[in-house]
């Protein structure tokens, strides 16, 4: 075979990473975009979780108090 | 007398009947004894010496010793009386070394046990397990030829994957598209071996290695059987084997190209990701896939199905199916059909020592690629990342994910980077899709 496999594979890996980069740049850039317009337009209801914060509280520190205390236990140990 | 006369004909019909079917009868009994007596000229009744010989030559031991010489290899072809005999157990061998990794070492065992288990069925000799009409050789044509099998289990892994991490810091895509260098600087690296004259490799069987640093199992076994199904055997098994050897082989290159104040570099925390963003997002990387590279629309729309399915939320029956009964079903007859390319003819051959280490290769250079993006990304303003996660970029979901979080930790304690490097690393499936698209479109004309 006479064709400079080398070469090929050159062409190959340039094409390759051209359309894997653009892919990934242009689908960054929807992304962000997709993002803002749905922070926006449509953003998540923030009034459940106000509801479940105010009456699980006592709930709340005890789950804290049990990772507080598993750091501190990871970080002795 | 009108009576009498009905009565007899009824009668002469009655014995005529009843003669035709006697004689009939007695053809067949004619045509039965023929037949048995044909039985008797083909089974002849042998000494018990003779017969105990026959036996013998049918046995494991006497095909591995004396291979026979009719016995052909699992594609039609004549084997060489190496791969019929000592190949074999050398396999056999290999297989027991496969079992060793996957159960005292840990090493993906979900499929490289079946993949063993499948390797060690396919090399007994005369049974022809592996061969077209074996149960390897049908499982392999029903799920393996055709590419069905790594295509669900990516609908098992898009069902499996999160793409919060990626929503909330989208840039970090980048390092998932650096690491598929591994795949392209390895296809060079195979074509300056193959001009060097040292390896016969064409340039699709070089593209179907190189794939192998994608470190996506699933993508390199869809590639290899549609490129090079004779090498699927060695890719299969490389591939796999260097994702569970992440921990062992990525550190050493992270450490080495990273700066002790790099490393300690800590991300900002991840904004919430809303349920919507994440229902939007696999139907948005379809859409582009569509638009840009159609060929890679097989393995990211099966991807994206089980993540849309998940995402959802309204179909959790289906969701734990695919993450579930599905995926470990279709992993179990994936390895089968994996391990029936296990045979000797086709594993025991110099081009499988070239895949392992190109394979290697192209693991160790995605890492690379991946942590020097993350460097060059921090020569630009913005948040800073740290280079850890870019080896994250290399696919291999979650693993690649824990040892950039490990190595993190060795430096800070309090530096949680787990959550950082699944960005990358869900990118690194996508990229290693995409460059598998481009592969594929590239030997289409």
């Amino acid at each position: 075979m006479e064709t400079n496999l080398i070469l090929e594979g050159i062409k190959f890996m340039f094409l390759g990473m051209g359309t894997v980069f653009v892919f990934l740049v242009v689908m960054i850039a929807c992304m962000n975009i997709m993002s803002s317009i749905i922070n926006r337009y449509f953003p998540e209801p923030q009034l459940n979780e106000d509801v479940t914060t105010s009456n699980s509280q006592a709930n709340n520190k005890k789950i804290i108090a049990a990772i507080t205390a598993a750091i501190t236990y990871h970080r002795e140990g | 007398m009108k009576n009498i006369l009905i009565k007899f004909f009824a009668l002469m019909m009655l014995f005529a009947f009843a003669f035709t079917v006697n004689a009939a009868a007695s053809e067949h009994a004619v045509e039965s004894t023929k037949a048995s007596t044909h039985q008797v000229e083909t089974y002849k009744s042998q000494p018990m010496g003779d017969m105990v010989i026959s036996f013998l030559k049918s046995t494991g031991i006497v095909a591995l010793v004396h291979p026979r010489a009719n016995e052909m290899s699992a594609t039609g072809k004549p084997m060489s009386n190496f791969s019929k005999g000592l190949g074999r157990i050398i396999m056999i061998l290999v297989t027991f070394l496969l079992f060793w990794l996957a159960i005292a070492k840990g090493f993906e065992p979900l499929l490289l046990l079946p993949i063993a288990f499948g390797g060690l069925l396919a090399n007994i000799p005369i049974a022809g397990i592996g061969g077209p009409h074996g149960f390897l050789g049908v499982i392999y044509q029903a799920g393996l030829s055709n590419e069905l099998f790594p295509i669900i289990i990516f609908m098992g892994v898009g069902a499996m994957t999160d793409f919060g991490p990626l929503l909330s810091n989208p840039k970090t895509a980048l390092l998932g598209g650096a690491a598929q260098f591994g795949i392209f600087g390895t296809l060079v690296g195979a074509m300056v071996l193959a001009q060097m004259g040292l390896v016969d490799f064409t340039l699709k069987q070089a593209s179907a290695i190189s794939i192998i640093g994608g470190a996506d199992g699933p993508t390199s076994i869809f590639i290899a059987t549609k490129l090079a199904p004779e090498l699927l055997g060695a890719i299969a098994v490389a591939s796999y084997s260097y994702m569970a050897m992440v921990p062992i082989i990525q550190p050493p290159i992270m450490r080495a190209l990273t700066t002790d104040a790099e490393r300690r570099i800590k991300m900002t925390t991840l904004r919430h990701v809303s349920r919507l963003e994440k229902l939007i997002f696999p139907l948005l990387v379809l859409g582009l896939a569509i638009l840009v590279l159609p060929e890679s629309t097989p393995l990211i729309g099966a991807f994206m199905f089980g993540n849309f399915l998940k995402e959802s939320g309204v179909v959790e029956r289906l969701n734990d199916t695919l993450q579930n009964s599905l995926i470990n079903i279709t992993t179990i007859f994936l390895g089968l059909g994996v391990g029936s390319k296990l045979a000797a003819d086709q594993f025991l051959v110099p081009e499988t020592l070239f895949i392992m280490v190109l394979g290697i290769i192209a693991f160790a250079v995605g890492t690379a690629a991946g942590v020097l993006m993350a460097k060059l990304m921090n020569l630009f303003p913005g948040h800073k990342v740290n280079p850890l996660i870019g080896s994250a970029g290399v696919s291999a979901v979650p693993m690649a994910a824990r040892v950039s979080n490990k190595v993190g930790m060795e430096y800070d304690r309090t530096n949680m980077l787990l959550m950082h490097a699944m960005g990358p690393n869900v990118a690194g499936v996508i990229g290693s899709a995409v460059a598998a698209g481009v592969l594929i479109s590239m030997f289409q004309h």
